[in-house]
């Protein structure tokens, strides 16, 4: 059953995740064009200079890709199943509804961390082929609130989209965007380093408000 | 499940609530900061400040008694003003009894700011160390960076990325000569090439002794530096003002702050009680007769006037500082540049 259930969501988003994934992976090329580009221009001693002494990190144009990502994907994901009202009949399959959600957030989640995943490894390559694995560290470190901010993305849109009631659905999208502010605080690089392990628990331990949703909409609460 | 989603849920509207309500109240409550910028005058021998309030720009001594027009305000601060002194003609023959002219001042001129967010913030661990007698008026940036490691100094030529192994063994064996004990507990320097002269980086070594570093035509000049009995030094802050006098500032164990002075690298206790680098902002205003130091922390403002001659105590004043401020949740602080949870102000 849960083959099926991750082949379904597969089916679903068959088209739009190539489309993400290129998208994801385009802006990181991007960024390592640009650092390129700065180092033919300037020399690779000014790219270490402004790294090292005034905290430029040459992938900012990553930082709100992976949110967007995150948010357009759960779009993708559970949108038409609220729209075409497919998802009362998911969850009258054969399968307890919990484990079921959670295979769709697995697969949703596993989709991300591929694309993530491709990222880190393109900046982790290309940049300690370029300068010191101390900066190549600070960069990465620095990405890894934005890529949480990806993944805290996605299960927070799932929450919304799947809440049935309007009303209720505004308000999670309040908190959802107040709470998404908490992945951009960083007033330089590897400013989050401390607080990465618990904002990575929180993140994960947010795909439990999706359940929130879904015992409401079982429960056919409406506006 | 339910319930611990809904448990989950109530946490985090409790601390998006804790978070943003006062954020939200003080950044609307918030003032412009009234704190009169304020300075030591050799010539009255008392603080002075510049106010600015609802009566426009008020200049008088810090227990208001005598106000003072612009012109006034200049001859109180020859230091200060000592450009526009000189400009109007109006500098002094001497102040405060001692001889002195506008190129005099000018030179010992100087002043350092030094903010915890400076101190507690993520250090990359990779220093430029330019070529402090280069033969040329300007100074230039380095091709290469260094980094202390647990047995030495390695160089890493940046436009190749690799290791400079002859000049790292070169640095690593005069610091080992000198006595200088890896790996580098701390280091301050300025590698910045847009200024007068560059005096290296002070290091303090894994045994708590301090060293000065610099190249000097391309060799390491390796100085160690006696320290007072007693006295352990945390953390070093490099200053380099123009006339040479004060290398830099030593915050020590006690809280105590000392001044590495030339010639003869003399580390000098500075009049002041004590200051916590990672807690309060100090800035000094210093000239040829005295220092004015402003220890700042969130409520509380210190000013000492010191001796430029031994930097014994002249005077002092504090201000504290009762606006109100909205407690609540924090991720980021002025005293750090880290993101993580704090209650407070």
């Amino acid at each position: 059953m849960m083959q099926a259930i991750l082949y379904k969501e597969w089916i679903k988003t068959r088209r739009f995740v190539p489309v993400l994934f290129a998208v994801v992976v385009g802006f990181a090329l991007y960024a390592l064009l640009h650092l390129h580009r700065a180092i033919v221009l300037k020399g690779a001693a000014h790219i270490w200079e402004v790294m090292i002494l005034r905290d430029a990190l040459f992938v900012d144009t990553l930082q709100f890709v992976p949110l967007i990502a995150g948010v357009l994907l759960a779009v993708a994901q559970f949108a038409p199943e609220m729209q075409q009202r497919c998802f009362k009949l998911t969850l009258h399959l054969p399968c307890p509804p919990r484990r079921m959600v959670g295979a769709m957030l697995l697969y949703g989640s596993s989709v991300l961390a591929l694309c993530f995943a491709a990222d880190y490894a393109l900046l982790a390559l290309d940049f300690s082929r370029l300068v010191a694995r101390e900066l190549t560290v600070r960069v990465l470190l620095s990405a890894a609130p934005w890529f949480l901010a990806g993944w805290a993305g996605y299960l927070l849109a799932a929450w919304v989209v799947l809440e049935p009631a309007w009303r209720r659905r505004m308000f999670n999208a309040l908190v959802a965007a107040l709470w998404l502010t908490l992945y951009f605080q960083a007033p330089g690089a590897e400013a989050y380093n401390g607080f990465l392990p618990l904002l990575g628990l929180w993140t994960a331990l947010s795909g439990s408000l999706v359940w929130l949703s879904v015992v409401r909409f079982k429960e056919g609460c409406q506006d | 499940m339910t319930r611990f989603s809904k448990c989950f849920l109530a946490l985090t509207v409790a601390l998006l609530v804790l978070w943003k309500v006062p954020g939200l109240y003080n950044f609307a409550a918030a003032d412009a900061d009234k704190s009169p910028f304020t300075l030591y005058s050799s010539v009255l021998q008392e603080f002075v400040q510049i106010a600015t309030g609802e009566e426009g720009t008020v200049r008088s001594t810090a227990d208001g008694r005598r106000t003072f027009t612009q012109k006034e305000f200049d001859a109180v601060l020859p230091f200060f003003y000592a450009r526009q002194l000189a400009a109007d003609g109006r500098f002094p023959d001497s102040v405060a009894g001692r001889p002195m002219t506008p190129q005099q001042a000018l030179y010992h001129n100087f002043n350092v700011r030094i903010s915890p967010s400076d101190v507690r913030a993520p250090q990359v661990g990779l220093y430029p160390l330019l070529e402090s007698h280069s033969g040329r008026v300007q100074l230039e940036m380095p091709s290469d960076v260094f980094r202390m490691t647990r047995s030495g100094m390695e160089f890493v030529d940046m436009a190749a990325n690799t290791l400079d192994t002859a000049k790292s063994g070169r640095f690593t064996r005069t610091l080992a000569a000198k006595g200088f004990r890896f790996p580098a507990r701390a280091l301050s320097g300025d590698p910045n090439a847009r200024k007068e002269y560059d005096a290296g980086y002070l290091v303090v070594d894994a045994a708590g002794g301090l060293f000065h570093l610099k190249m000097v035509v391309g060799r390491p000049f390796v100085r160690p530096i006696a320290l007072p009995e007693g006295v352990e030094i945390v953390r070093p802050f490099i200053t380099e003002p123009r006339d040479r006098s004060c290398f830099g500032l030593l915050s020590a164990r006690d809280g105590a702050l000392y001044a590495l002075r030339m010639p003869g690298y003399r580390v000098e206790r500075v009049g002041v009680p004590d200051w916590d680098p990672e807690r309060e902002q100090i800035v000094i205003f210093g000239n040829p007769i005295d220092w004015t130091i402003r220890i700042a922390s969130r409520d509380t403002e210190r000013y000492y006037a010191v001796s430029a001659d031994d930097l014994r105590p002249i005077d002092s004043l504090v201000r504290r500082d009762d606006s109100f401020t909205l407690p609540g949740l924090h991720f980021t602080s002025p005293l750090d540049r880290y993101v993580r949870p704090r209650f407070g102000r």
